[in-house]
């Protein structure tokens, strides 16, 4: 018999997850829809302890009852959500699903347009929060402005139902948090300095129009029309299951047949809505309209 | 197939001229033949004894064995312990993973082989997960399938490794899929040399098939679902970071995959199955198997 070299991977990292911690896990997928996979495990247990702190529980079971059957049940089921997303908002939060948009997905868009006489790129960021995520969308675009997108008019629609996180979109000013992962092209590109923040030009402000609006509002939901994309990236965690339906069913009508919905890393649809398809993109995943758009081509 | 005749008769010149042909390690063939048939029927302490006398082997073996890829709960030192604690099941799967892995030249001026190592052991270990997940067939044989559907590329990278690299150059470089690249450079694919070198090994049909058909299951016919099984794995994989070292440029809805329409006909509920919460559990292994093949490397 051989003896092992030394060990390579973490000495005593039990291959199997703690199993309050993956019922918590499994009720956070139920009931918001995000997955936390076994690698990122440690995240979600940092996060519940975080909270335990808070409430002075000692134990994973009884944090998970706390999230079930007690009758704070529902209160803190949102602050572990809270405690989930917090600082996640930022500047290309998520860069392959930015990589995708523009690779693949802008692309795809433009061919099915092709043949259109009108040249619009129409988005939405659903729950645009202070607004990092649309002013990404814009400088990303904009990079294919000379390219691609040459001649197209590009509209990028920003909705919150927070009247304060609108007004900071707005003003256009962050700190160094929201733009930790700015390149300094980019940060040179379509930033302007503003004490020690860093404001988004006007450049990229332009076309970006931010606008109050409550997801469940049905009657204004219906006008958001002609949409080639929507994001709305951890914001439907926070709905219940019959709004949650409601809002994406809205989405659904909102986009174009070849249009495309982007959801945040680990977010899921199952068991929302049956009518928007599941795509894979290089590392990452978006919904389409059944039988819409393009083709898979291996 | 679609192999230019001209390429392959060079190939099959090339195959044949090759000193260092690609050769199956002698403790493979026992393994493989257990992987396919009941526990029951093999002498399991003949073939860890097997496996010990190739020290080198029985080293890289452990170093996975001790990975939380294989369910590690304590550490195990022997393969003795390795068969204890893990199952002989497990060892054979762990032992076929290092054999395969080691066949490929570790030559990095050539091409750097260790994304198909990644990308081989992340089939493998998805197309397990898919079986054990959707109720297809055996997760072990689900996995020796995934584990050998590239080893094509093994033949390319020994016969043909200057016109393989141009090939994965441009597959890189445009984002298309590998077989594409070869095709349009070489005239033929990593499933045309794999199936030279599967029959060459005297692999099991079903095998044959899937090195042969994984990137057209349509054409499968001893068993199109296992044969889609490894096309959807490796699409998964290709799609994400069990890829060559290279994302792939392209939409993909698995609704519209011909292997998908293959493991529904016999399985109509995997239309209502959750594909998303799938494709992030599989987010899991990325950083095992990097890991692992970075530590077996180095063995």
């Amino acid at each position: 018999m051989t003896t092992a070299p030394s060990p390579q991977p973490a000495r005593g990292t039990p291959a199997t997850p703690e199993p309050d911690l993956v019922s918590i896990r499994d009720l956070i997928y139920q009931v918001a829809g995000i997955f936390h996979p076994d690698n990122k495990l440690s995240l979600l247990q940092d996060r519940c302890h975080r909270r335990m702190t808070e409430l002075k529980v000692a134990t994973l079971r009884e944090y998970f009852e706390c999230l079930t059957i007690r009758s704070i049940r529902q209160a803190e089921l949102t602050a572990l959500l809270n405690e989930i997303t917090i600082g996640e908002t930022c500047f290309f939060r998520n860069q392959p699903q930015l990589d995708a948009l523009r690779r693949v997905v802008i692309p795809k868009i433009i061919e099915a347009k092709c043949d259109l006489p009108i040249r619009r790129l129409r988005i939405w960021s659903a729950g645009c929060s202070t607004g990092e995520e649309p002013y990404t969308l814009r400088m990303v675009l904009l990079e294919e402005a000379a390219d691609r997108l040459k001649d197209w008019n590009i509209e990028i629609l920003a909705t919150d139902l927070n009247e304060r996180s609108l007004a900071h979109a707005k003003q256009a000013v962050y700190g160094s948090h929201s733009t930790r992962h700015l390149t300094p092209t980019y940060k040179e590109r379509y930033f302007l300095p503003y004490g020690d923040q860093l404001q988004v030009s006007q450049r990229v402000r332009t076309n970006v129009n931010f606008t109050r609006l409550n997801l469940s509002d049905d009657s204004r939901m219906t006008f958001m029309k002609s949409l080639d994309a929507v994001f709305c990236c951890n914001v439907l965690i926070y709905f219940d299951l019959t709004s949650k339906s409601r809002v994406v069913q809205h989405f659904f009508a909102n986009l174009l047949p070849h249009g495309y919905l982007f959801l945040g890393q680990s977010e899921s649809l199952f068991g929302i809505n049956d009518d928007f398809q599941l795509v894979h993109l290089p590392g990452t995943t978006a919904y389409v309209k059944g039988n819409g758009a393009g083709r898979k081509t291996t | 197939m679609t192999t230019a005749p001209a390429t392959k008769k060079i190939l099959l010149q090339r195959l044949e001229g090759l000193r260092q042909m690609p050769t199956i390690p002698a403790v493979l063939v026992p393994l493989i033949q257990h992987l396919q048939q009941p526990v029951d029927q093999f002498d399991v302490q003949e073939v860890t004894d097997l496996l010990a006398q190739d020290k080198s082997l029985a080293a890289q073996c452990l170093q996975m064995a001790n990975s939380p890829l294989f369910g590690r709960w304590q550490r195990v030192e022997t393969l003795r312990g390795a068969v204890v604690s893990l199952g002989f099941h497990h060892v054979s799967d762990i032992a076929m993973s290092c054999g395969v892995l080691n066949l490929l030249p570790r030559d990095k001026e050539k091409l750097d082989p260790v994304v198909f190592w990644e990308h081989s052991l992340g089939c493998a270990l998805v197309c397990r997960h898919l079986a054990r997940q959707l109720k297809l067939g055996d997760p072990g044989n689900a996995y020796l399938a995934g584990l050998l559907h590239d080893v094509g590329i093994i033949v390319n990278l020994w016969a043909l490794p200057q016109e393989f690299r141009a090939a994965f150059e441009i597959a890189k470089a445009e984002g298309i899929p590998l077989h594409v690249g070869e095709e349009r450079s070489l005239g033929f694919t990593h499933c045309d040399s794999g199936r030279l070198l599967a029959e060459h090994w005297n692999l099991a049909p079903n095998l044959i098939e899937v090195v042969s058909f994984h990137h057209s299951p349509e054409k499968a016919s001893q068993n199109p679902e296992l044969v889609a099984l490894v096309h959807i794995a490796d699409l998964l994989c290709r799609m994400s970071g069990l890829n060559y070292g290279y994302l792939e440029q392209q939409q993909v809805n698995l609704f519209d995959d011909a292997g998908f329409a293959i493991l529904a006909k016999s399985s109509p509920s995997l239309k209502r199955f959750d594909w998303a919460r799938l494709t992030f559990e599989l987010d899991c292994y990325m950083d095992e198997v990097h890991n692992v093949v970075q530590a077996i490397y180095r063995t």
